[in-house]
C-alpha cells in the first residue's frame, strides 16, 4: 500500500467561499491555541515541567494502542473501502480474553522458591502475559475472520451503505452479546503482582518524580514491536505483496493467480490480532473491561486512521501516536476539563476532514474506489 | 468425506454454538417463561415435566428441527438415505455441543462453584433449568437425544418440501402478500377515485381520535412512544433513504430539540418561562439550524467519512450536555425537570391522551411534507444523487444544497420529535440522548424499508411497539436490532416493505424482477403524459 504514490485529490479551484471560510477558520483557530499555549507556559505556567512529562508519557502510551486499532482500520479500509465498525468489538473481545487468561491462572496454584503458597499468574508472570495475549489474539482474530465471513463477504459488490450497516449492526450486536454473557459491571484487570499498576521505573523531573509504569513501557515498546512486524509482514512476505495487489485493483490482482477472498480473509485476521493485542493493552494498563471498552478507543483509532490517512499504515502509526498526545496533553493546553478530551477527539476528526481529509501523510486510495 | 455430511456437520456445529449463545445470554431461561404465558399445557404437567420446562423442549426441538432443515439448504439434492444421514449428523453435533454444554455447566454448578462471576446469566436455576432439573450427565444425554430426535424430523420435513426452496418460498411469499396488498383491486380503485379516498382517511382519522379514550394510560404513553419515533424514523428517513447519506448522529438533534424546550420553558436552570409552541417552533429551526451548520463541514466527506462524523457529533453533544463546563447552562448530569407542556387558549394540554393527539397530528403533517418533498424536483433530486451523485451532477443538481436541504429537513423532524419527547417526559437529561436513539431509529429505518414511509411506521411499530408487548425480552432488544441489521442487509437491503426503486437499487447486478421494473417506470411515464 505504501508503494503508491499518493495522488492528490483536490483538483485546483479558484477561491471558492468555502475555502475562504476555511481558511479565515483555520488562521482563528491557530491563533487560539498559540494564544492558549503562550498562556499555559508562560503565564499561568499552573504544571511544572513533569506534570507535562506525565502527560506526554500518558499520550504516547496511549497513542500505541490507539495506533494498534489504527492499523486495523486501515488495512480493511484500503483493501474493502469500509470502515469496519466492529473493530472496537474485535478489541473488546481481545481484552476479555487476556482477562479471562489472567483469571483463569490465578485460579492455578502453583509454588515458587520465594513463595510456596502463590497462584500460577504471579509465579509465572512472564508466561502469563505472553499467554493473555496470544489468548487475547487468537479470540480476536478468530472473531475478526468470522465477522467477514459472516457480516460482510455475502454483500460484496453491494452498494456502500449496505455493508457499512452491516457493520453497525455487527458492532452493536458484538457489544450486547459481551454485556448479555458476561454481565454489564466493570471488571478490573488483574494483573500478576510484579507488573501492577501504578509501579514503574522513578524518573525525577525538574521538582517532581515521574513514573514509568512497568505497564505502560510494556505496552509502548510490545506496540512499537507489533508495528515493525507488521511493517515486514507487508512489505517483505508474499501475503504483504498479494495485500497489496488486492488493495490496488482487485480484478487484476485475481487475474495474477491472488485468491482475493483468501486475502480479504487475512487482512481481517492480521487486523483481528492487533486490535486483540491492543485491547490486551488496554486492559493491562488501564486495568478496566468491560462490555463497552472497545467503542470509544475504535473511533478514536479511526479518527487516527483518518488523522494518518486511511490505507496509509505508518500514517496510520503516527496518526495513533499523535492523537495520544494530543489527548493528554489537549485539555491542558486548551484550559478544558479532562471530563472533554472525547470531545477533543471527535473535534480533531472533524477538524481533520475539514482541513486535509487526505490525513497528514496522504491517503493510499486510487480515484476510483472513492 | 462426502459434501452433505460436510454439509450436515457445519449445520450442527452452527446451531450448536447458536444453542449454548442463547443458554449462556439468558436467552433460553426467558423464553421458556414466555411461552409459559403464551401456551399453557397443563395436561402434560401430570408427566412429571413442569410447564416450564416444556416450553424450553419445545424451543429447543423447535431450533432442532431447524438445524435438520438448514443441513439438507444449499445441497444437491439427496437421496432419502443421504438425507437421514446428514440431518441425523447435523442433530447429534448439534446435541453433543448443546449438551456438554449443558454437562460442564451443571457439574460445574452441583460443585458450588458461582458461574455468575463472570457469567451472569448463569444462576443455578438457569443451569438446572437446561439440563432439565436432572443430573448433568442424564440432562446431557436427554438433550443430546432430543437434537437428534429432532434433526432427523427436520430432515424428513425438508426432504418432504424440497429443502432448497424453503427460504426462497417464504421471500416470494412476503414479496406477493406486500404486492398483492398494494395491488389489491379495491386499493386501487380508492388510489384512483378521491372521494373514496378521503371517505377512508376521514374514517382513519376518526379512529386516530377515538382510539386513543379507549386506551390506558400505559398504552397512551406506549402509542406516543411509538409516535415519536415514527417522527423520527421519517426525519431520518430523508437523510438515509432519499439522500443517501449516513447519520449516525442523528440523536444530536432529537437532543437539540429536548434541550430547547427544557431550557425556554422549565423554572430551572433558566426560569425564562417562555410558551410551549414558541418553544417548539424553536426547536425545530435550531435543530434545522444545526443541521445546516454540522452538514457545510461534513457533508463534502465521502459516505462512510459522514457516517462517523455523525457518530461523533452525537457523542460531543451528549458529553457536553453531561460536562461540567455547560453544567450551569444545561443542568449537567442531573438533566432538566419540570419541563411544561402545551397549552391551549389558556387550558393545559399535556395529559398522555393529548400527546397522543399531539404526536398524531405531527406525525400526520410530517408524514404529507416527506409525501410532497419524495414526488418533488427536491425529491428527485435527492433519489438521483443516492443513486449516482458524478451523473446527478452532471444532471445540474447542486447536490450540496441537496444534500444540506436533505440534512436540514431530517434534524428539523428530529426536533420536533425532541421537543415532543421532553415535553411529554417533563424531563430530559443526557442519557435521554445516548447512542441507542440514532441506533433504534437507523434500525427502524432499515427494517421496514429506507425510502418507504409505510416501511417507517411499519419499522417503528415493529421495532418499538413489539417491544413494549414482549416486555420480558427487553434485555435482548438491542441484541436482535444487530442481528436484524446484518441479516436485513443480507437478506432484504430494501427492507420489510421497500419503495420499489429502492428495491431495484439495492440489488446491485442482479436483473430485478418484472414486476418491479414496471412499478418504478410507471410513474415515470405517467408524469410525462400529464
Amino acid at each position: 500500500m505504501e508503494t503508491a504514490k499518493p495522488r492528490t485529490t483536490a483538483l485546483k479551484v479558484p477561491l471558492s467561499t468555502y475555502r475562504i471560510v476555511q481558511i479565515i477558520l483555520a488562521v482563528i483557530f491557530a491563533g487560539y491555541l498559540i494564544w492558549r499555549i503562550y498562556q499555559v507556559f508562560f503565564v499561568e505556567a499552573v504544571y511544572g515541567p513533569d506534570t507535562w512529562m506525565r502527560f506526554t508519557i500518558a499520550g504516547l502510551i496511549l497513542g500505541g494502542v490507539y495506533s494498534l486499532i489504527a492499523i486495523g482500520y486501515t488495512l480493511v479500509y484500503g483493501i474493502l473501502f469500509m470502515i469496519n465498525f466492529a473493530h472496537g468489538e474485535v478489541m473488546m473481545i481481545g481484552a476479555f480474553g487476556g482477562y479471562f487468561t489472567f483469571e483463569a491462572l490465578r485460579a492455578i496454584p502453583a509454588s515458587t522458591a520465594t513463595n510456596p503458597d502463590t497462584n500460577f499468574l504471579n509465579a509465572h508472570p512472564t508466561i502469563s502475559v505472553i499467554l493473555a495475549f496470544l489468548i487475547g489474539m487468537s479470540l480476536s482474530s478468530t472473531s475478526g475472520f468470522f465477522l467477514e465471513k459472516i457480516a460482510y463477504r455475502p454483500l460484496r459488490g453491494a452498494p456502500r451503505l449496505v455493508p457499512l450497516i452491516s457493520a453497525i449492526g455487527a458492532s452493536i450486536f458484538l457489544q450486547n452479546a459481551a454485556q448479555l454473557l458476561f454481565g454489564a459491571q466493570r471488571r478490573d484487570y488483574a494483573n500478576p503482582d510484579a507488573l501492577a499498576r501504578g509501579i514503574g521505573f522513578e524518573i525525577p523531573v525538574g521538582e517532581g518524580i515521574v513514573v514509568l509504569t512497568y505497564t505502560g513501557v510494556l505496552t509502548f515498546v510490545l506496540s512499537i514491536v507489533i508495528m515493525i512486524v507488521l511493517y515486514f509482514l507487508v512489505q517483505r512476505t508474499r501475503l504483504g505483496r498479494s495485500m497489496r495487489a488486492v488493495a490496488e485493483n482487485k480484478p487484476v490482482a485475481a487475474l495474477m493467480g491472488i485468491d482475493v477472498d483468501q486475502v480479504i480473509s487475512r487482512t481481517f485476521i492480521i487486523s483481528g490480532a492487533l486490535a486483540g493485542a491492543g485491547g490486551v493493552m488496554w486492559g493491562i494498563h488501564l486495568g478496566l473491561v468491560f462490555f463497552f471498552v472497545g467503542f470509544i478507543p475504535g473511533i478514536k483509532a479511526f479518527t487516527a486512521a483518518v488523522l494518518g490517512g486511511i490505507g496509509n499504515i505508518p500514517g496510520a502509526m503516527l496518526g495513533g501516536m499523535f492523537l495520544g498526545i494530543v489527548e493528554s496533553i489537549g485539555p491542558a493546553i486548551l484550559g478544558l476539563n479532562f471530563q472533554l478530551k472525547d470531545v477533543i477527539a471527535f473535534a480533531i476528526l472533524v477538524l481533520v476532514l475539514i482541513f486535509r481529509p487526505t490525513g497528514i501523510m496522504g491517503e493510499v486510495l486510487t480515484e476510483e474506489k472513492i | 468425506m462426502r459434501k452433505h455430511l460436510i454439509h450436515g456437520l457445519t449445520s450442527g456445529i452452527v446451531f450448536g454454538i447458536i444453542t449454548v449463545f442463547l443458554l449462556l445470554i439468558g436467552f433460553l431461561s426467558t423464553i421458556a417463561d414466555l411461552l409459559l404465558v403464551a401456551i399453557n399445557i397443563k395436561s402434560l404437567e401430570s408427566a412429571g415435566l413442569s410447564a416450564q420446562t416444556l416450553n424450553l423442549l419445545l424451543f429447543l426441538g423447535l431450533l432442532g428441527v431447524f438445524t435438520g432443515i438448514r443441513a439438507l439448504r444449499g445441497a444437491e439434492p439427496l437421496s432419502w438415505v443421504q438425507a437421514i444421514l446428514s440431518s441425523t449428523l447435523a442433530g447429534l453435533v448439534h446435541g453433543l455441543i448443546a449438551g456438554s454444554a449443558g454437562f460442564i455447566l451443571g457439574t460445574l454448578t452441583d460443585n458450588g462453584v458461582k458461574l455468575t462471576t463472570y457469567l451472569s446469566a448463569m444462576l443455578p436455576q438457569t443451569v438446572n433449568l437446561y439440563i432439565l432439573n436432572r443430573a448433568p450427565l442424564d440432562g446431557a444425554t436427554s438433550l443430546l437425544l432430543l437434537f437428534t430426535l429432532t434433526g432427523l424430523v427436520g430432515g424428513l420435513i425438508a426432504k418432504g418440501l424440497g429443502s432448497r426452496k424453503v427460504g426462497e418460498r417464504a421471500g416470494a411469499f412476503w414479496q406477493t402478500t406486500v404486492t398483492s396488498v398494494t395491488e389489491l383491486p379495491a386499493i386501487k380503485r380508492v388510489q384512483s377515485s378521491p372521494i373514496t379516498r378521503y371517505v377512508i382517511y376521514g374514517i382513519l382519522l376518526l379512529i386516530v381520535f377515538l382510539l386513543p379514550q379507549r386506551l390506558g394510560q400505559y398504552w397512551n404513553y406506549t402509542v406516543g412512544t411509538v409516535g415519536i419515533y415514527v417522527l423520527l424514523g421519517l426525519g431520518l428517513n430523508i437523510v438515509v433513504g432519499l439522500a443517501g447519506l449516513l447519520d449516525l448522529g442523528y440523536v444530536a438533534f432529537f437532543a437539540i430539540g429536548a434541550y430547547t424546550v427544557a431550557l425556554m420553558t422549565a423554572p430551572e436552570p433558566h426560569a425564562l418561562g417562555i410558551n410551549f409552541w414558541v418553544a417548539l417552533l424553536s426547536g425545530l429551526v435550531l435543530a434545522a439550524l444545526a443541521g445546516i451548520l454540522l452538514g457545510v463541514p461534513v457533508l463534502r466527506m465521502r459516505g462512510d467519512y459522514l457516517a462517523i462524523v455523525t457518530l461523533g457529533f452525537g457523542e460531543i453533544i451528549r458529553v457536553l450536555s453531561r460536562s461540567d463546563l455547560l453544567t450551569p447552562f444545561t443542568g449537567g448530569p442531573r438533566g432538566v425537570r419540570d419541563i411544561a407542556g402545551p397549552t391551549i387558549f389558556g387550558k393545559p394540554f399535556n395529559s398522555d391522551i393529548d400527546f397522543v393527539y399531539l404526536i398524531t397530528l405531527a406525525v400526520i403533517l410530517i408524514i404529507f411534507i416527506t409525501n410532497r418533498l419524495q414526488n418533488s424536483r427536491v425529491g428527485r433530486a435527492w433519489v438521483a444523487m443516492r443513486e449516482d451523485e458524478t451523473v446527478a451532477q452532471a444532471m445540474g443538481i447542486d447536490t450540496m444544497k441537496a444534500k444540506l436541504l436533505a440534512f436540514s429537513i431530517g434534524a428539523a423532524f428530529a426536533g420536533v420529535g425532541g421537543v415532543l419527547f421532553a415535553s411529554r417526559n417533563q424531563f430530559t437529561g443526557p442519557e435521554d440522548h445516548n447512542l441507542m436513539v440514532s441506533i433504534n431509529v437507523l434500525a427502524l429505518v432499515i427494517v421496514g424499508g429506507m425510502g418507504s414511509i409505510p416501511g417507517v411506521i411499519a419499522g417503528a411499530f415493529v421495532l418499538k411497539g413489539l417491544p413494549e408487548v414482549l416486555r420480558q425480552l427487553e434485555n435482548f432488544r438491542i441484541l436482535a436490532f444487530g442481528a436484524l441489521l446484518v441479516v436485513m442487509m443480507i437478506w432484504r437491503p430494501e427492507g420489510l416493505i421497500p419503495s420499489a426503486r429502492r428495491q431495484l437499487e439495492m440489488h446491485g447486478e442482479e436483473p430485478p424482477p418484472e414486476e418491479v421494473i414496471q412499478q418504478v417506470t410507471k410513474p415515470a411515464s405517467a408524469e410525462v403524459e400529464s
